[in-house]
Formats: structure tokens, C-alpha cells, sequence
């Protein structure tokens, strides 16, 4: 629209009889019409392509063959992967006897995953927004050395971490080797490599977390601590009683944002050269059966439905919580 | 107050090593006794150091190993030469330029898109009244729920294999490996949020003002774009920027719907994979091309930071 703003100079006739004619439409219809571009874009690349993963997930695997779907089968993937292991796509990363199935583990593994780096971007989070909220010299540039690592290509991101932790000779492969904490080949572990693809996550995901915190505490209306201090109010006081409460909606949200992107976590697990063979989140069960040995596009579709579920029920939880937690705490 | 009582602790058992920085302990430890603020300050000045020490030491790594000669195995935390040769071989080796290139052409086109048409449905959500405007509102929400997982094997199916949309058309074969294979997923993803933003400013801006311009005689869309959306013009910049770093960082579409090859429209995340061959793995130009890459989301970062926390704050939290 703007571009035919931009050319209605050298073609009056036909863009002004078109605004001419959005000038006579009801309010109804124009608004529509200013959907229209949106929701076409968000039809064909988002509503249609949840519809059909929704439609495959209820259709049978075909391992070989030239048609990638099979019959119709009801739940059959669904209850296939709930309740045993899928005999083409066995993993090991907490069970080496293979009995536990394959969705359970992935999905003890994300929901493993999403708790521990969102509460330690929560804590890291809340610290970085008070360092940007401080004010002293040379604030501004402390802030954007803050912001940065949010800004970071995951695939660099998980570059960076594979350098550090490179089997042999990364800079913190032998000393935590020494230690006895991670093996010889940290990267190709179960244990060790969920908690690098956890650190890197949190190193890079806290400064976003800091972003929304931040918003948060400029919002907070500076009369409330010119108060508290009058009233001699602690530093502790101020925060416990000012600060957190006050920015607790805005925490939440930030909560809520990251624990959507911890639950769909893949590309550091790939980047960082862990490997979703090591650490196989939800996301990753998806591209495995999709790009794997055997195409599984029945189970692909239905893990994608499933993650949705388990999205969903985390936002429930965290809008209860909201809820209840503002009736209770009656904020300021 | 605890900590000011352990520094006090401290201050004791010094004593007997030494008279004058006994003393000088102790004056420290009664002065923040009695002016708690100082304390604080000092820890958090500390604490700030520390956080910030752990931000940046991973970039710096990346520093050193670019450093280091290729194929050296144990590379010191303190490069001992410095040779800046790797950041000029990255754009012979490979295509590098291009690969960046691509992915800047991909961050700024979904930007231009996104804003463009999220710009309308906003002006529609945050100042018009019409029927279904809650469903439509409800179903950008629920959408925006979903992983990229699942929306992505339907549409590698349509890309790639001929499969119908909307069980009506087939796309032609060719659009995997153009731009249009993530720019247009891409775009469908990260819309909800931009719209979303941009939805809560443009119901801010008073009706008067909108009015006045149409009174001058702006069209309905000239009053969008030449008023609602300069006097919008934090959340524009606070949409516009979240959509670019999505994109520009993104890993799930750009790695999985483009080839590996720079003229295919491959992003930056296969340039960094492409120093690595069969045989040997370049892990100094790697480490000198991600440097290069994180420099123009640097910049971006360093001119916008204002406007990212102040649109933040005036109108994303506040829904």
C-alpha cells in the first residue's frame, strides 16, 4: 500500500479511484479488508500447515514406498507413542535398555530442560535488568554488552560452545575432565551435553529475559521509591515491597515467553554439536523421523501436535498462576 | 545486613597481619556499617563484574581460537600472536559475504513484510470496531502457541514435494531453495507478535489527531501510514526490531528449508558449516566468521537499544 502511495504520483487515476473506493466502505468491511494481507500470509504458512499436521498425525507411517502417507489409523501414533517404544527410532539417552519409549524421554528431557534454564535465566535475568537499570557511567554501553548474546545467530551460539567443550582440546574440556565432572568427550554424553545445551541456552536467552524485566522496572512509577525513602525504607524494603511486586506481571510474561521457547528447543542442541541422538528434545523426536533413515511422517505430525499440547497446558499453568497470584497479593 | 557483619568478621582476623590495613578495614567495615547504600554498591559493583565477565567470555573465546594458527590443537586463553588473517581468508575460502548476504536479505525482507501487513491488521485490531474481531484476535494468540515444528513438515511437503495447499494447488518444486521457502514461513511466524505490538500503540494514538488529518484530506490509508504510524513510531522500531533478530538468528526454518550452498540461498548457518570439509575443519575461520556475523545485529543493537526498552516499555507489557 504504501509503495502504491509512493507511485501515486505517475499513476493518479487508478490509486486514487482505489482510495476513493476504501473511502465509501463500512467500517466493518474496511477492516477486513486491512486483514486480508495478514491473515492470507498467516492462512497459507501457519492455519493451513497446522490443520494438515494435525490431519497426518492420524495417518499410518509408511516406511518404504513411494507415498509418504498411509491410511487413515485414529490415534494409533499417538498411542504408539505414549505407550511403547517405536521400534524405527530408538534412543538412549535415560534408559541404555531402550524399554522406556521414546516420546517419554524426550519429553521428560524438554520439560527437564525448560525448568532448569528458565529458573536460571529468571535469576540471571532479574540480575542483568538491575545492572541495566542502575544508573552510573558508562550504563548505556553495559547495556548493549547485555543485550548482545540475545542477538546471536543460535548457530553461533552453539559454535561458541562447541569450542569451548570440543572433544580433546576445547578450553574447558580438560579441566572439567579433571575434575571428574564431565568425561573425555563431554559433547557425545547424555549428562554432560544437556548441560552444556542448558548453559549456552541460559547465556544466551537471559538477556532477553533482562529486556522484558527492564521494561518492566521503567514502568514502575519513581514516585513509590521517592516515598520509601522518605519512609526510610531499606534497599531489601524497596525491592521486596516496590520493585518485585510491580514487576511481577512483567516477569511472568518473560517467563511465560521463554518456557514456549525452552519447550520447543532444537537448533543449540544441533549447533552446539551435541546432536539430537545425545540430547533428543521434542522438537528434535520431529526432524528425526522427518529427515531420519526411515520417514515417519504419521509419528513426525503427531510429536508436533503433542508439543502443541504440552505448550498449551504450560500456558494454562502460568495464566492460573497469574491470576490467582493477583487476587492473592492483592498487588500495591 | 548480614553481609555487612561478615565484612566486619573479616576486618578482625586481619588484625594481627597488619596494623595499617587493619585500620583501614575496619574504617571501611564501621563506614559501611553505618552507610549500608556503600555496601551495596560495592557488591554490586562486584556483581556486575562478575555477570558481565561471564557474558562476554564466551565472545572473547571466539576471539582467541580465531587467533590461533590453523589446526592448532591446544589453543592458549591468551592468543600469542595477533594475526588477522583468518577474517580476511573467511571470505575466500567460501562465499562468505553472500551467506550473510542472504541471511541479511531474509531478516530485512520478513521485517519490510511483516511490518508492512502487520501495520493493517493492527490499524484494524486497535482502532476499528468490527464483527469477529475477538475470534481473529484469539486465533493470532493460539497460533502463536505453536512450535515452528509443527508447521513446518506441511509446508516441506508443499515446497518441496509437490504436495497440495490447502489441498488445492501444488507450488512449483523450484521454491525450495529460494528465498520465498523462508521468507514466507517466516514471515507467517513471527506476524502474531508484530501485530500484536503494533496493535496496543496504534490504540493509543487519540482519535482527534486521525480525525484532523482526515479533515486535511488524507485518505483512510494515507491517515494510517502518515500519522498513526510516525506518532507510533517506538512500537514500529520495537516490532520492526524483534522481527529482524528473530529472523537474522533463526535456525529451525533457515537450516531446514534451504540447500547448503551459498548461491541457493543457504543462510549464515550453513556459511559457518562450510569450513568444514571431509577432511579437515578450519575451527579458526569458523570462530573469525561467526565474529563477522554477529556485526551487523552489533550495530543494530548499539543504535536501537533506547528504542527497544522504551517501546517495551510503553507498550508491549501492557496488554
Amino acid at each position: 500500500m504504501a509503495v502504491e502511495e509512493a507511485q501515486s504520483a505517475n499513476r493518479g487515476g487508478i490509486v486514487s479511484r482505489l482510495a476513493t473506493w476504501t473511502e465509501n466502505l463500512s467500517e466493518q468491511t474496511y477492516a477486513l479488508l486491512l486483514l486480508a494481507p495478514g491473515f492470507l500470509i498467516l492462512l497459507l504458512f501457519a492455519f493451513w500447515p497446522l490443520a494438515s499436521s494435525f490431519r497426518m498425525s492420524f495417518f499410518k507411517d509408511v516406511v518404504v514406498g513411494p507415498e509418504s502417507l498411509g491410511g487413515f489409523v485414529g490415534f494409533e501414533n499417538y498411542v504408539k507413542l505414549l505407550t511403547d517404544s517405536n521400534p524405527f527410532a530408538t534412543l538412549t539417552f535415560l534408559d541404555p535398555a531402550m524399554e522406556t519409549g521414546i516420546f517419554q524421554q524426550a519429553l521428560i528431557l524438554t520439560l527437564l530442560f525448560a525448568i532448569i534454564s528458565v529458573a536460571g535465566e529468571t535469576i540471571l535475568g532479574f540480575a542483568y535488568a538491575m545492572l541495566m537499570k542502575a544508573e552510573y557511567r558508562g550504563q548505556r554501553f553495559v547495556r548493549v554488552l547485555i543485550i548482545i548474546p540475545w542477538a546471536i545467530p543460535i548457530v553461533i551460539q552453539g559454535m561458541i560452545f562447541f569450542l569451548l567443550f570440543r572433544p580433546g582440546y576445547g578450553l574447558l574440556t580438560g579441566p572439567l575432565h579433571q575434575l571428574g565432572i564431565f568425561p573425555q568427550l563431554p559433547l557425545g554424553d547424555a549428562f554432560s551435553g544437556f548441560v552444556i545445551v542448558t548453559v549456552a541456552d541460559v547465556w544466551k536467552t537471559s538477556a532477553f529475559m533482562a529486556l522484558l524485566i527492564l521494561a518492566g522496572m521503567e514502568s514502575v512509577n519513581q514516585d513509590l521509591y521517592d516515598v520509601a525513602d522518605v519512609m526510610g525504607a531499606s534497599t531489601w524494603q524497596r525491592f521486596r515491597y516496590i520493585t518485585f511486586p510491580l514487576v511481577f506481571p512483567a516477569l511472568m510474561v518473560a517467563m511465560l515467553f521463554r518456557t514456549m521457547g525452552a519447550l520447543r528447543v532444537y537448533g543449540i542442541i544441533e549447533s552446539t554439536g551435541v546432536g539430537c541422538s545425545t540430547v533428543p528434545s521434542m522438537t528434535c523426536l520431529v526432524t528425526q523421523f522427518t529427515f531420519g533413515s526411515t520417514t515417519l511422517y504419521g509419528s513426525a505430525a503427531a510429536v508436533s501436535v503433542l508439543i502443541a499440547i504440552t505448550v498449551g497446558v504450560f500456558i494454562s499453568i502460568y495464566l492460573l498462576f497469574i491470576r490467582y497470584s493477583n487476587q492473592s497479593l492483592g498487588l500495591a | 545486613m548480614s553481609i555487612d557483619a561478615q565484612d566486619h568478621d573479616d576486618a578482625e582476623t586481619l588484625d594481627d597481619q597488619d596494623e595499617e590495613s587493619k585500620n583501614r578495614v575496619q574504617a571501611w567495615a564501621a563506614d559501611w556499617i553505618r552507610n549500608p547504600q556503600k555496601a551495596y554498591t560495592v557488591m554490586g559493583v562486584f556483581l556486575g563484574g562478575v555477570l558481565l565477565t561471564t557474558t562476554l567470555f564466551p565472545l572473547y573465546w571466539l576471539f582467541a581460537v580465531a587467533m590461533a594458527p590453523p589446526g592448532q590443537t591446544n589453543i592458549p586463553l591468551i592468543p600469542t600472536r595477533i594475526d588477522l588473517y583468518a577474517f580476511v581468508d573467511i571470505f575466500q575460502q567460501v562465499p562468505f559475504a553472500r551467506f550473510m548476504f542472504n541471511s541479511l536479505f531474509y531478516a530485512t525482507t520478513v521485517t519490510v513484510v511483516v511490518i508492512l501487513v502487520a501495520s493493517l491488521a493492527g490499524y484494524a485490531f486497535g482502532r476499528l470496531d468490527f464483527r469477529g474481531k475477538l475470534p481473529l484476535l484469539f486465533s493470532l494468540l493460539v497460533l502463536s502457541w505453536f512450535p515452528p515444528a509443527t508447521l513446518f513438515l506441511p509446508l516441506f511437503r508443499a515446497f518441496n514435494q509437490q504436495v497440495k495447499m490447502l489441498g488445492l494447488f501444488t507450488l512449483p518444486t523450484e521454491i525450495y531453495g529460494t528465498p520465498g521457502a523462508v521468507i514466507a514461513p517466516l514471515s507467517a511466524f513471527t506476524m502474531p507478535l508484530a501485530v500484536f505490538i503494533l496493535m496496543t500503540f496504534y490504540a493509543q494514538i487519540p482519535d482527534g489527531l486521525e480525525d484532523a488529518a482526515r479533515v486535511e484530506g488524507s485518505s483512510r490509508i494515507g491517515a494510517l501510514f502518515r500519522v498513526i504510524m510516525p506518532l507510533s513510531a517506538p512500537g514500529v522500531a520495537t516490532a520492526g526490531i524483534l522481527t529482524f533478530i528473530t529472523v537474522y538468528t533463526e535456525f529451525f526454518f533457515s537450516f531446514l528449508m534451504t540447500g547448503d550452498k551459498a548461491s541457493e540461498w543457504a543462510p549464515i548457518v550453513n556459511g559457518v558449516l562450510a569450513f568444514q570439509s571431509r577432511y579437515t575443519v578450519r575451527y579458526d575461520l569458523q570462530a573469525a566468521a561467526s565474529l563477522v556475523a554477529i556485526v551487523p545485529v552489533a550495530i543494530l543493537v548499539v543504535l536501537a537499544q533506547d528504542k527497544i526498552v522504551s517501546g517495551l516499555t510503553q507498550g508491549a507489557l501492557k496488554e
